[in-house]
């Protein structure tokens, strides 16, 4: 499984998408800082969660930049016709789908969480008590990590198996985040328990309701929310690996 | 049942490629029809025009596509979904894509480990030995020839000793002196007794090296067995051909002089109708002989539509 996740990290870290995900990952600590220098005392606790957190991170740059690792990781395989090299190995197809998988949520993971505690650090420091991490409370930091890594690894498992799925796997996942999760999930409150953006935010809001109290009338309850992003990841890792037991390898 | 391989006993095994009824159609198009066959050790040549489903057959046999009917067992086991059996086999897919990035080494090393190959180093650096890129394993794969490129692909197909070798058009992209060494490594892997299935659209290719052939025409098995004896099939076979000429007369009395034309007749639109039992004199001589008439040729077509993949490709060589 080494080997396997060792090629899917390279195939991953080409310079054009490294640059692409790093650029994403810097504009909610661009903006942070941005806040930060104008010091912007007015701002409250509940706008910064809201549009940079939720509205920016949680809903966009999270579920944009696990698309293009994840779609691609058996995607560009399919492309390339080099998925054969994998499946006529004397290995289970579980252990290829498993360390595709972790190589998006590590390579991904990574980036998004540092973006995320990066972002926070910087936000409340311009805001004094707001998030209170800097009277020693790391409380928040780490609500937002474990929240952060749930939805890394429920889009993950959800855009690999797309990827393997169809050619079209980016625009599935478009559809999936903009019209599912940002548009419907407004009108029909039901759809945050089949949304990994409403697992995420109520991750965060579970782990310390204090911290990020503001999300507590949009989130589902966080036994369903953790419920939810272990169902969906294990369906989908399933799924995945039905998929490559039952397709025609070009 | 169609048998290929080596010695008279070969029929009477348990073959180590077993094909049964396997068809395969994608929507409204039946790549692969109803073809059973088996093949034993030694080396097998799929032979057939491009196509003719032999890369689809080879997929199925390989275990990557499903057949859409029909069974394929390889050295007695299901191949479909069946891990176990890959460690025993070889498989070089028509596509050239490699993995770029990797040096030459380290994709084969990708697949020794990929087979559970233990220690590392020594069957790695004798597949690289194999097939001679020793000098320039440390080099990216995007840096390689296309003759190279297929060359470390086929190093990592030999890499873990399979039994069985499953090759489509291996010898794209290789240069004269590389198809006598690719020659030699098969026959020199043959005398260790695995059975080698080798497809191309080339006839030459496979003439020197297979004994045996499977030809493949519109996604069924026309013929199987002995090169030598199908060539003399199908020359004995008549076929009937359509020759459109400016100076049908003139040309009809020119072929009729020929010893590969059985026949000629004139339509009602003036062309001609040829029956040939000796196809590949035949397509030689007609452009001969439409030049030394200053006859222009319009059209030159088979009649007999089941074989006229078979004829072009006898003409295409």
């Amino acid at each position: 499984m080494g080997a396997l996740f060792q090629l899917s990290v390279r195939q991953l870290a080409s310079r054009s998408r490294l640059l692409l995900i790093l650029i994403l990952a810097l504009l909610p600590v661009a903006l942070a800082a941005l806040i930060s220098a104008l010091g912007e005392d007015e701002s409250s606790n509940e706008e910064f969660i809201n549009t940079l957190l939720d509205g920016l991170l949680i809903a966009g740059i999270l579920p944009i930049v696990i698309m293009v690792l994840a779609t691609s990781t058996f995607g560009n395989e399919v492309e390339d016709r080099t998925l054969s090299y994998l499946v006529l190995k004397p290995i289970r197809r579980s252990l290829i789908v498993l360390p595709k998988l972790l190589a998006s949520i590590v390579v991904g993971g990574l980036v998004l969480i540092a973006s995320g505690v990066v972002a926070t650090l910087l936000g409340a420091s311009s805001m004094g008590a707001v998030l209170v991490v800097l009277d020693g409370n790391v409380k928040a930091v780490l609500a937002l990590a474990i929240a952060l890594f749930a939805g890394v690894v429920a889009y993950t498992a959800i855009f690999t198996w797309a990827g393997l799925m169809s050619s079209r796997a980016i625009a599935f996942a478009l559809v999936y985040v903009f019209i599912w999760e940002g548009l419907i999930s407004t009108f029909l409150g039901g759809v945050r328990y089949l949304s990994v953006r409403g697992y995420t935010l109520a991750i965060l809001h579970g782990l310390d309701d204090k911290s990020f109290g503001s999300l507590g009338e949009r989130v589902i309850e966080f036994p369903a929310a953790l419920l939810g992003a272990t169902v969906t990841t294990a369906l989908f890792f399933w799924l995945a690996v039905r998929r490559l037991h039952r397709m025609d390898v070009p | 049942m169609t048998t290929a391989g080596q010695g008279p006993e070969a029929a009477t095994m348990e073959a180590t490629i077993d094909v049964r009824g396997i068809s395969k159609w994608f929507g409204d198009v039946v790549a692969v029809n109803d073809v059973s066959l088996q093949v034993n050790p030694g080396i097998t040549g799929l032979l057939g025009p491009n196509g003719a489903g032999k890369t689809t057959l080879l997929h199925m046999i390989a275990g990557l596509a499903k057949p859409s009917d029909g069974e394929v067992k390889l050295l007695g086991e299901p191949v479909r979904d069946n891990p176990r059996l890959y460690q025993r086999m070889g498989f070089m897919s028509a596509n050239e894509s490699v993995y770029g990035f990797l040096s030459g080494r380290e994709f084969v090393e990708l697949a020794a480990r990929l087979y559970g190959l233990e220690p590392l180093s020594p069957p790695v650096d004798r597949a690289i030995e194999l097939v001679g890129l020793t000098d320039v394993q440390g080099r990216p794969l995007s840096t390689y020839s296309r003759g190279m490129r297929q060359r470390m692909r086929l190093a990592t197909t030999l890499v873990h000793n399979p039994d069985v070798l499953l090759l489509d058009e291996p010898l794209n992209g290789s240069d004269p002196r590389q198809r006598i060494e690719f020659q030699d490594l098969m026959r020199h892997l043959v005398e260790e007794g695995r059975t080698i299935l080798i497809s191309s659209h080339i006839l030459e290719e496979v003439e020197l090296l297979a004994g045996s052939i499977l030809l493949m025409v519109s996604g069924k098995l026309a013929a199987a067995g002995d090169f030598h004896a199908i060539r003399a099939n199908l020359d004995e076979r008549p076929y009937k051909i359509r020759i459109v000429a400016s100076d049908p007369r003139s040309m009809a009395a020119a072929l009729v002089k020929l010893d590969a034309v059985d026949s000629v007749s004139v339509d009602a639109d003036g062309s001609l109708v040829v029956l040939s039992r000796n196809v590949y004199d035949l397509q030689r001589s007609v452009p001969r002989l439409a030049q030394e008439q200053s006859i222009r040729l319009m059209r030159v077509e088979p009649l007999d539509e089941s074989l006229e993949s078979v004829f072009s490709y006898l003409v295409e060589r």
